[in-house]
């Protein structure tokens, strides 16, 4: 829409003075230099009311005691931050976080990796196929959350009914750390490991076939062709999907949020100890539950700390990692 | 050409967002009133006869879970916008936002005061503030106590089934543990009650000081009572004579399906919530009777109007009208929310009403008698955000993570925690 306004606002413009040929001439200038900046302009205004206008504001609510109805009773500095540096439940939310990260994306990746692989192989129905991986990630996450909770449900739970087959007692997946996690997880895999894939598969089939074709000729393997040729082809795709799944990863809320029964009601707290309380549901229950906004602002400020250094740190890492350029 | 394009994203914008937050008066001229509602009021039919006999008049309800009730209404008044111009109050909550009540219509302004003497006096007295000069509140339903048992379990085990045998056999909770362990002896595959935390919260409920002190200081640690049903329903965790569940959820409704344990404390408003959850097959299996201890109050709520809102005047003779009464009379017959006024519940026609679900138990006199005797819990301001630390704490007993002493400590350092 923006650029067809464009279109027809320059166009009067020029023709109002035809005979002035240097004008015209600046005017066409001026049009390729800047009218790309105007184009993009939308969006930075967007984002600046948006994005960066409540990420200042949330810092500057971080630095009060702020409660949720009552609004701002004075500027503390930073002892909501000295206060946070000190708290064991912001600590323990960090470690959920990142753990709940690292077993959701790891494998997760890994998966879509060899997923987009065997859908790259040229399968009957490709088109049924590459639909089918992103159905999970289509349906709502209330309703693959409420799935999951039934599935790892304690007294008749599936994933424990199951288990009984192969001798496993029930567990009782909300009230063990690693148990929780793993199924939390699991639904995280299950929503975006298919999505990724498709990315992935976008990218593979713009890599060259004669360089397949040639290491053939030279003997290479599936495998070592998959390694040595797909993935460092791929890179810019994977570094993409790193830094996503870290954006996405450590702002993990809804899946661990729906998995606790006491979500629905008046206990938020992600476990009966917090063993699978993610940093965002510790925000929400001091802001939302608790009422204190301005610990609730620092929480966020922190997040937003630690995903721009997870986020760089996984940049760097799978830049060596997918090969060296 | 930039500003005009600023311009014109800023008015689109501006449109988007004006368009959110609606008009109050539609544009048939009509005054449009809406009511933000969490689970059932029983208000569909009162509703729509209001608007019949008001003909400038429109009412919306919002209904949406309690949790997500309370937080959206935090941020709406926070907000200044968006509330609706009626909102309930839980009695959990209503002591938080009693605290901010500059954010809320004095209700007395507009003569609420002359309506006090409808309703039992806790319950005026809990939706008032500054020594009830400021109303904050009319008082819709009340919680009075009652238990909740399967008769057929009850059988099973060998336990006596008649409700009024049932209610001798426990006197005191020491007694109903009692009952629990000779239910478990007997038939140990089956839960005695669904939850610690609902023992813990009934005890807790007969007690007139609860966390807080009348003069809203924290008495946690130092008040026996809150020790007393915290051991007394931890007891119940560690023998696993629970089934753990959390209140009301998705896996106590299977629970109830499956017929998994035997007891549970019932408020009036919770009937509702087991017949829906049990379902038909198991219709004349619950059954009502005393619970131990006396009476105690748990929920209730009341309707309040928050200062956004641009009819406050209409706004109130509304909540007036659904909290009379004549209204409060015809919500028991239709949803069994008890009244919180002693002349309804005290009404020949309440107290004879029977639960056909609930094995015909007299519902209406039981729950009368438990709200006659009742004294109802000071709730401090800080009720609801401490509450929860000692619930999660018995989730933790039952799960077999603590031992009910590790457990209690826990809880105090983060009740400590949540009061300050």
């Amino acid at each position: 829409m923006t650029v067809t306004r464009q279109e027809t606002e320059t166009a009067p413009a020029v023709s109002v003075s035809p005979s002035k040929e240097p004008k015209r001439f600046r005017l066409s200038h001026w049009d390729a230099r800047y009218t790309p900046y105007l184009i993009i302009t939308p969006f930075f205004l967007v984002f600046g009311i948006f994005g960066l206008y409540p990420l200042i504001y949330t810092a500057w609510v971080s630095l009060h005691d702020w409660q949720l109805i009552d609004g701002n009773q004075g500027f503390v500095g930073l002892a909501n931050y000295v206060e946070l540096f000190g708290d064991t439940k912001f600590w323990n939310a960090l470690f959920n976080t990142l753990s709940l990260f690292v077993l959701s994306t790891v494998p997760q990746l890994l998966a879509a990796l060899g997923l987009a692989a065997l859908l790259d192989r040229g399968l009957r129905g490709s088109a049924f196929w590459r639909a089918g991986v992103l159905l999970p990630n289509v349906i709502s996450v209330a309703a693959v959350a409420l799935v999951f909770a039934q599935f790892f449900g304690r007294d008749f739970g599936i994933v424990n009914f199951l288990l009984g087959f192969v001798g496993i007692d029930p567990i009782d997946w909300r009230a063990e750390t690693w148990a929780s996690h793993l199924a939390v997880s699991t639904m995280v895999m299950w929503r975006w490991t298919g999505y990724n894939a498709l990315l992935y598969l976008a990218a593979m089939q713009s890599v060259p076939k004669d360089m397949y074709e040639s290491a053939t000729l030279d003997g290479a393997g599936r495998w070592r062709m998959f390694w040595s040729i797909t993935v460092p082809s791929i890179r810019p795709t994977i570094l993409f999907t790193v830094v996503t799944s870290t954006i996405g990863g450590l702002q993990l809320f809804a899946e661990p949020a729906l998995f606790d029964p006491g979500f629905a009601a008046n206990n938020s707290t992600g476990g009966s100890d917090r063993q699978f309380q993610t940093l965002v549901l510790y925000m929400y229950e001091k802001g939302f539950r608790l009422f204190d906004a301005g610990y609730a602002a620092t929480i966020a400020w922190m997040l937003f700390v630690v995903v721009l250094l997870v986020a760089l740190v996984n940049f760097t890492l799978t830049r060596r990692i997918a090969g060296k350029e | 050409m930039s500003t005009r394009l600023v311009g014109s994203v800023a008015a689109t914008l501006a449109m988007v967002l004006v368009a959110g937050c609606g008009g109050s008066s539609g544009a048939d001229g009509k005054i449009e009133l809406s009511l933000g509602l969490f689970s059932d009021f029983g208000y569909d039919k009162l509703i729509e006869e209001y608007m019949a006999s008001h003909s400038n008049i429109k009412i919306e309800q919002r209904k949406v879970k309690m949790e997500q009730h309370n937080t959206q209404l935090a941020t709406q008044l926070a907000g200044g916008r968006g509330a609706a111009d009626i909102v309930a109050l839980e009695e959990g909550v209503v002591s938080q936002f009693r605290a901010s009540k500059d954010k809320f219509v004095n209700l007395a302004e507009y003569g609420a005061k002359d309506l006090k003497d409808q309703w039992a006096g806790w319950k005026w007295n809990q939706g008032t503030a500054d020594g009830g000069e400021f109303v904050l509140g009319l008082g819709t339903d009340m919680g009075s106590l009652g238990l909740c048992y399967r008769s057929d379990l009850f059988a099973a085990a060998g336990l006596p089934t008649d409700r009024a045998e049932v209610a001798k056999l426990w006197p005191t909770w020491a007694d109903y543990a009692k009952a629990a362990d000779t239910f478990t002896a007997k038939t140990p595959n089956v839960k005695f009650v669904d939850t610690g935390r609902n023992v813990y919260k009934a005890i807790l409920d007969q007690t007139e000081e609860g966390y807080f002190a009348k003069d809203d200081s924290y008495i946690a640690e130092k008040n026996d009572k809150v020790k007393t049903a915290f051991d007394t329903a931890a007891a119940l965790g560690t023998k696993q004579q629970t089934g753990a569940l959390e209140p009301f959820s998705q896996d106590w409704n299977v629970a109830l399906k499956q017929g998994s344990f035997a007891t549970t404390t019932c408020p009036a408003w919770a009937l509702a919530l087991i017949k829906a959850g049990a379902g038909d097959a198991a219709a004349g299996k619950w059954d009502v009777t005393t619970a131990p201890g006396g009476g105690g109050n748990w929920g209730g709520s009341f309707l309040a109007i928050p200062k956004q809102g641009k009819n406050p005047k209409e706004a109130y003779e509304l909540a007036k009208w659904l909290t009379a009464p004549e209204q409060q009379k015809r919500i028991f017959k239709e949803t069994g929310n008890l009244p919180s006024q002693p002349k309804v519940y005290q009404d020949a026609e309440v107290q004879a009403t029977v639960n056909e679900y609930f094995s015909k138990a007299p519902v209406g006199q039981i729950f009368a008698t438990s709200a006659e005797s009742l004294k109802p819990t000071y709730r401090g301001t800080k009720d609801s955000k401490v509450g929860p630390v000692f619930a999660t704490a018995l989730t933790r007993v039952e799960q077999g993570k603590q031992s009910a002493a590790e457990a209690w400590t826990q809880a105090l350092k983060e009740a400590t925690d949540a009061a300050k």
